[in-house]
């Protein structure tokens, strides 16, 4: 009887230390963190939600409830939507990418190439690309194309400056490194430049799918008819704002699941930053 | 045999240039050391630099082997002041960075130099999980792959302890009578350039001149330290440079 005791006893323990570790996991500490403020934030919209309706005498703002409730309920509409906005974004994260951080480098490591188009990026940064958009529709129609063309002209920009400040900030001592060892010009770009930006270029985009997010929104409401989340909210943010706000909870959504996509490709592409010393 | 002839290296444009380097003559012969030593910003790494290949001087001549120095060379490495290690490159990827960029690897590589510098262990780390003194041997094993016959050295062991920095200029003597490299060495510190250079050149406050030269015939072994010789040295050098 008494070994029993130990046995199950023992088990507890085991069990128990098993948890505690698992708990205390970095990924696991990741996970309850995102647990904690998603809570924190429900609860503060459940608390705006009360006292706007309140202070209006109607259902003016909807709760977290009824807007998660219409997230399950029209969970089939929604996924047509999300997946709709989802790949305009990505696309035009991707096409900003392409174009600004080679030029964006360039800019930055090259003098001359510099001298010559950072006077053309001051004065086209600071123009309202949503400006464009209604031209942008007149002259390729209101598809998705357009869309995701104004959501990559703004992130471009984002993006173009963050790596041109990245490559003018690169320590002298890691070119000297590669140029002494009669490095090219190709070389210093592909082993020094690009991997020393690689951090900054990555939080610039994790500041641009924000950015992205609410010009996709914009882009999405401006043309009258077709898919995708802003569209969605738009046609019931009048008259079933409980559906309205489950597209913002499918957008939220979509910001966090490329958010969380960024920093695993950070921890997978910059692992040298989150290593320590450690002994032999 | 390295020349350096009237060298003068001026930064800047003409109407506004800053002379670093002012007229400095030195020549060293096939395997043998030299250190030079002057005050910190003098002018002592422009030198460097120039026999590296890396800066053009604005009047004077450098020839290695008799050929003039007009870039970097595959014959002579460069170890700079933090080992010029790249934190986002593994200790073999560093290691093996100048045969890589010479297009010589993988059929040539650093594994023997690593496991002989006590490397081998820590080859897949990054250099963020490394001491300052292991940093360093990686740094070393970079600039030894290529077999240089020159080996150039900007303060290599700055910011070091006392106790590290003088079991790694031990391992630099072991290894310059190892593989006999010519070997110039720049550096502030008075103990490093006795122990290190059998030829000592003191520079002057910038623009760097040619103010002194100390032969130092009797370095070469471990325990030179203990020497009189080796202090003899040492007060030469500090009298030559507070002078």
């Amino acid at each position: 009887m008494k070994r029993t005791i130990t046995h199950v006893e023992d088990t507890v323990v085991l069990v128990s230390k098993s948890v505690t570790r698992f708990v205390k996991s970095p990924a696991m500490k990741q996970v309850i963190t995102y647990i904690v403020s998603i809570a924190i934030l429900l609860f503060l919209w459940e608390m705006a939600s009360l006292a706007v309706n309140a202070i209006n005498q109607s259902r003016l703002l909807p709760g977290p409830y009824e807007a998660l409730s219409q997230v399950v309920k029209n969970a089939a509409e929604l996924q047509r939507h999300f997946f709709a906005s989802a790949w305009r974004l990505i696309l035009a994260i991707l096409i900003a990418l392409a174009a600004a951080v080679p030029l964006g480098l360039l800019i930055g490591r090259e003098h001359t190439l510099n001298r010559f188009i950072s006077p053309m990026i001051y004065i086209t940064y600071p123009i309202p690309q949503v400006a464009f958009i209604l031209f942008l529709f007149l002259v390729f129609g209101t598809g998705s194309a357009t869309k995701v063309a104004i959501v990559a002209l703004v992130l471009f920009f984002q993006i173009l400056v963050s790596s041109r400040g990245a490559a003018q900030n690169i320590d002298e001592e890691h070119l000297t490194s590669v140029l002494s060892a009669g490095a090219t010009r190709w070389q210093v770009y592909w082993h020094v430049t690009l991997p020393a930006t690689l951090p900054e270029i990555l939080t610039s985009v994790r500041v641009s799918i924000g950015l992205g997010i609410a010009f996709l929104y914009i882009a999405e409401t401006s043309a009258a008819l077709g898919t995708g989340l802003g569209t969605f909210i738009k046609a019931h943010m009048l008259y079933a704002r409980d559906l309205a706000f489950a597209g913002i909870v499918a957008m939220a959504i979509l910001g966090l699941v490329l958010y969380v996509g960024i920093d695993l490709l950070e921890h997978v592409l910059c692992r040298w930053k989150y290593v320590r010393r450690r002994p032999l | 045999m390295i020349d350096v002839e009237s060298l003068t290296i001026d930064y800047g444009r003409a109407d506004r240039a800053v002379q670093a380097v002012e007229r400095v003559d030195f020549s060293l012969e096939k395997r043998r050391s030299l250190a030079l030593i002057g005050p910190s910003g003098c002018g002592k790494t422009s030198i460097l630099f120039a026999l590296a290949g890396l800066l053009s001087p604005s009047n004077g001549t450098i020839k290695i082997g008799g050929e003039p120095v007009t870039g970097p060379r595959r014959e002579v490495a460069l170890i700079l002041q933090n080992a010029g290690l790249l934190p986002w490159k593994t200790v073999w990827q560093n290691a093996n960075l100048s045969l890589l960029l010479a297009g010589d690897y993988p059929g040539r590589n650093a594994g023997v130099i690593l496991h002989n510098l006590g490397l081998a262990e820590v080859k897949s780390r990054f250099p963020a999980e490394l001491s300052e003194g292991m940093k360093r041997r990686v740094g070393i094993a970079r600039a030894l792959s290529t077999a240089p016959s020159v080996l150039l050295m900007d303060e290599p062991l700055a910011s070091l302890d006392t106790l590290t920095r003088e079991r790694i200029q031990d391992l630099f003597l072991t290894l310059w009578q190892e593989h006999r490299f010519s070997l110039i060495l720049v550096t502030h510190d008075i103990v490093e350039a006795a122990f290190l250079g059998q030829e000592i050149i003191v520079l002057t406050k910038q623009p760097a001149r040619v103010k002194a030269t100390v032969v130092n015939p009797k370095m070469g072994s471990l325990d030179y330290r203990q020497s009189e010789a080796f202090q003899r040295t040492v007060h030469d050098l500090r009298e030559a440079l507070e002078r």
